[in-house]
């Protein structure tokens, strides 16, 4: 994927959403996060050249405020699946993202966020299988 | 044709890569300043086509940089950037000849298609006006070189054409209230309201021109913030 001239609308500005959030700026997209405490934006680097909003994503008010129906993509990385998978749906159906990644920490969800067409990232099973990797390694002596 | 050159002034580091990220590939020469001093010390030195400018910015504000431009360079074109789509002066800056407004945040696609066609505006031919957009793009061009009447002429036109757009009979009822008639503003500006809800710069200008007394201070809705 070309990251310049992107529009990325990040909801979540945690470790996680300030991490994308300041690796898409830095790479040259035009980045709009959004998070409900001020605070969280004190993740973002001294290189995020983005926008912040504080504000609820998964309220309609504040995606139009981010602008996010002009967005080609939207992350949703709060720590809260039911909220990601809000703010998922509403960009995908109702806002017309092409793009729509949510991030979900039950795996038994997984599943059924994928039969409503949103695209997901399951932390606890990529850490499961990070962790899977290292052991089946070798043990360094 | 030779380079189309932008100043691009803004307090805020963010807003001034942003923009210039976005400008420079459309072969733009692009310079910025951070603030009115050193946005009119930039525009005795070298010569402008268009100035993004942001009205809030501590010390010279945009406004009276605006102001300054007017008397001294009144043909470069100016785009404001604003905070919530709507400025509080609105009537003021178009009196000024500033009569474009970009919402922060802003995608790089929004800013090309708001600058190509403020740029595409000197290349408008009065003879050859087709549609509405034609007239709207002729009546802001009109706003530029403070030509009222014919804006008005020409909004009125747009308006004939297509009598179902709310940003043109908010432009007409800013075009009225600068001539003084505040009641045709005041139905204009209802007009728009009525057509779009949603439309930010017409419920401003309605609630700003009806000036009903409030009991305690201005009445925020939905994150609007008064400018």
């Amino acid at each position: 994927m070309r990251f310049e001239s992107q529009y990325i609308v990040v909801v979540g500005c945690g470790r996680l959403g300030a991490y994308l959030a300041n690796r898409l700026s830095e790479a040259g997209s035009s980045v709009v996060v959004i998070d409900v405490s001020p605070d969280a934006f004190r993740n973002l680097s001294v290189g995020f050249s983005g926008f912040h909003i504080e504000g609820d994503g998964t309220e309609l008010g504040v995606l139009a405020q981010a602008k996010a129906e002009q967005a080609d993509l939207l992350l949703a990385t709060t720590r809260r699946d039911n909220v990601n998978l809000m703010v998922a749906q509403l960009a995908k159906s109702v806002l017309g993202v092409p793009r729509v990644i949510a991030r979900v920490f039950d795996p038994q969800r997984e599943e059924s966020y994928r039969g409503l067409g949103v695209d997901t990232i399951c932390s606890t099973i990529v850490a499961g299988q990070a962790f899977w990797e290292r052991l089946s390694e070798a043990p360094k002596s | 044709m030779t380079m189309k050159s932008v100043l691009v002034v803004d307090d805020e580091k963010n807003i001034r890569q942003t923009l210039a990220q976005a400008l420079i590939p459309m072969g733009l020469h692009v310079e910025t300043a951070v603030n009115g001093e050193e946005a009119l010390q930039k525009v005795r030195d070298a010569e402008f086509d268009l100035m993004l400018l942001d009205l809030k910015m501590p010390g010279v504000d945009g406004m009276e940089v605006l102001r300054s431009l007017s008397d001294v360079r009144p043909e470069i074109r100016i785009i404001i950037i604003t905070a919530y789509g709507t400025v509080k002066n609105a009537v003021e800056a178009i009196k000024l000849g500033a009569v474009d407004f970009i919402e922060k945040p802003f995608s790089p696609r929004e800013i090309r298609e708001l600058v190509n066609s403020v740029l595409a505006r000197d290349a408008l031919e009065p003879s050859a006006l087709h549609g509405y957009d034609a007239h709207i793009q002729w009546s802001k061009r009109c706003i530029q070189e403070r030509r009222f009447p014919s804006a008005e002429e020409h909004v009125r036109k747009a308006i004939g054409l297509d009598a179902s757009r709310a940003e043109a009979f908010n432009l007409l009822g800013a075009l009225q209230e600068l001539r003084g008639d505040g009641l045709g503003a005041a139905k204009s500006y209802r007009a728009a309201y009525a057509l779009d809800p949603t439309y930010k710069p017409a419920r401003m200008n309605l609630e700003r021109i009806s000036a009903i007394p409030r009991s305690s201070g201005t009445i925020l809705l939905d994150g609007q913030e008064e400018l």
